[in-house]
């Protein structure tokens, strides 16, 4: 009787165990999406994908956006998230943090699958350089973001601005690269940093925002949006969504995909691929372990 | 010792001069501040409101005279306000808004002059050697964005004074960028607010933007009546607390007055105006009316619900 029980006990602590884990892969694939643009937007852009990915895995998968690029790690945990698009940061933080596996990224439609961080400021506003920012008002995206905010850190470190707080009038975080884009152009502040691919929708949909901005400086490449997964995902169903992303530009159906994300196809992303994060981090006098990004 | 009556006289007349003069110098102000109004609209009455909190933070207003001056917006009246300011000998000239600075710097007095809300491309002509104060670095095509963003405009319909200089730049700005947009500009040249209905009759318009003119602002209750006839949106350069656009973009009436605040209590301190750096307005406000908006049967969409600063629900 006592061992019956013991059974049962021992089998009940392990469903339990297992079920936070395993409770979306059975149901459900929930995939995060940092905000990088207008999130109704973005939102709209992936809506299709979740619907695409489904029919081909034949289990539902759900898009849902992590609110704040600082909270994405707790969230991805205690949502019991499968995965997410992640940037360099974002990335880097769930390879070092959880585990989480790289697995694909799109490829632009101008075939470029690398960003870049863009310094900008208006092209009337008489600032060309880190010596015309003093005293100005600089808006980050947040501090969770190698191309909109941790590049910038690296930038003004070399030109010898150590604290941004005391050189300029106003730091300040928008939340995303769009509302950082918008930010700069209405004045509401004077510099700010972007994702360079954020910057070109916006002014491939509007060119007067092109006339209006001046790039003052521009980063190294690094990858674009990734999509990672937990490590634990189930090898079949890994394969599955692989195989439904990296054939989807030769499907018409993915074709259309496709072209709601503006990409041309997805292709395998790898570890090694975020190596230029380190550069960043080290100029910019960060660690991930010790980095309070929130 | 005997006094003769004539110099009685004169020591009774002394005594009661120093009477007399006692109470008053007791009580006279130390300072005094000249303060002009480009038209005596929401926007400045909150600036002013600002200003004068903040001055009577840094020191006893008991103790600074302020004679505010609120002339309508043409040449004529701003000049005039700004010679009876020169002539009263005041330490110091507020100025709000360009046209008024403008309208004092044109004088060439040696009384330094702190300004407030000037549009950033009007700089040179406001800067000078006794000049300091506050400029307003505001993007028109931003506004110009978000406008378009509520309606397809063909024909939009800009309200601007050629009395006042930085409501023509603007004018001038918007008819430029007007072209690249595919749009026509109808520009509606307000002199006098009370023209503004007869203005409107008759016209076509698929958006209206206020420009940063103070008798357009004056102007506001018609326009909006026009706008909510026609259900159309409406764009201004400034905060109306007493009927806000469905879309505007200015900088905080209540920062600038704080600011150049300080600024006058400098220069009443002995701080030459040169001495005291001009700088850009720092807090600018991105306002949506979603419930004007909600009211002519528009739907703001979220893209530009989440940009707002502010938002009228």
């Amino acid at each position: 009787m006592k061992m019956r029980y013991g059974i049962t006990l021992l089998l009940a602590v392990t469903v339990l165990m297992a079920w936070p884990v395993k409770a979306h892969c059975e149901n459900e694939i929930l995939i995060g999406l940092i905000p990088e643009e207008n999130i109704f937007n973005q939102m709209d852009r992936y809506r299709p994908l979740a619907a695409y990915l489904s029919k081909k895995i034949e289990t539902p998968v759900r898009f849902t956006i992590l609110s704040r690029y600082g909270d994405v790690m707790d969230r991805f945990v205690s949502r019991k998230m499968d995965g997410a698009f992640f940037g360099v940061f974002t990335g880097v933080l769930a390879m070092e943090k959880i585990d989480a596996v790289p697995v694909a990224r799109a490829v632009n439609l101008d075939g470029s699958s690398t960003v870049q961080s863009y310094i900008f400021v208006r092209n009337n506003s008489g600032i060309r350089d880190v010596e015309g920012m003093k005293g100005k008002r600089i808006t980050f995206v947040d501090r969770a973001t190698v191309t909109g905010y941790l590049y910038a850190l690296s930038y003004l470190k070399e030109f010898g601005v150590s604290d941004p707080e005391s050189y300029f009038m106003e730091v300040s975080f928008t939340g995303s690269h769009g509302s950082t884009i918008y930010a700069v152009l209405d004045g509401r502040a004077d510099v700010g940093t972007v994702k360079s691919k954020i910057y070109q929708l916006l002014v491939a949909k509007d060119s007067t925002i092109k006339e209006e901005l001046m790039i003052i400086a521009r980063s190294q490449e690094f990858p674009d949006t990734t999509l990672f997964l937990r490590k634990d995902i189930p090898e079949t169903l890994l394969s599955r969504i692989k195989a439904a992303l990296f054939n989807m530009e030769k499907d018409p159906e993915g074709i259309t995909v496709l072209k709601k994300l503006e990409a041309q196809k997805f292709i395998e992303a790898k570890k090694k691929d975020f190596a230029s994060f380190y550069d960043v981090a080290r100029k910019a006098g960060i660690t991930v372990k010790t980095y309070k990004y929130k | 010792m005997s006094l003769r009556p004539g110099g009685l006289a004169f020591i009774v007349v002394t005594l009661l001069v120093v009477l007399i003069s006692l109470p008053v110098q007791g009580l006279a102000a130390e300072n005094t501040i000249g303060v002009i109004m480009t038209g005596d609209i929401p926007y400045y009455q909150d600036l002013h409101k600002a200003f004068m909190a903040r001055l009577g933070q840094s020191g006893p207003l008991s103790k600074t005279e302020v004679i505010l001056q609120k002339p309508y917006p043409d040449d004529i009246s701003l000049s005039n306000a700004a010679r009876k300011l020169i002539a009263m000998d005041v330490d110091a000239i507020v100025a709000y808004g360009a046209p008024a600075a403008i309208a004092v710097v044109k004088e060439r007095t040696k009384i330094p002059l702190v300004y407030a809300a000037v549009y950033e491309p009007l700089m040179p002509e406001v800067k000078a050697r006794n000049s300091t104060g506050v400029y307003v670095r505001l993007s028109i095509s931003s506004l110009l964005r978000y406008l378009r963003s509520l309606n397809q405009i063909n024909t939009l319909g800009v309200v601007y004074s050629s009395h006042e200089e930085d409501s023509v730049y603007q004018f001038s700005e918007l008819t430029k960028l007007a072209t690249q947009y595919g749009m026509k500009i109808d520009g509606i040249n307000l002199k006098r607010y009370q023209d503004a209905e007869a203005k409107f009759a008759g016209r076509k318009m698929d958006a209206v933007l206020l420009t940063g003119s103070s008798v357009a602002h004056m102007a506001m209750g018609q326009v909006i009546e026009y706008a909510r006839e026609k259900k159309i949106p409406y764009a201004s350069f400034f905060l109306c607390t007493d009927g806000h656009a469905i879309v505007s973009l200015a900088a905080s009436p209540n920062s600038q007055g704080e600011k150049i605040a300080e600024k006058v209590q400098k220069i009443l301190d002995g701080v030459p105006p040169d001495k005291i750096r001009s700088e850009a307005a720092s807090n600018i406000e991105l306002i949506f009316n979603m419930k004007e908006a909600t009211a002519l049967g528009m739907k703001l969409s979220m893209e530009l619900v989440t940009e707002a600063t502010r938002l009228i629900k």
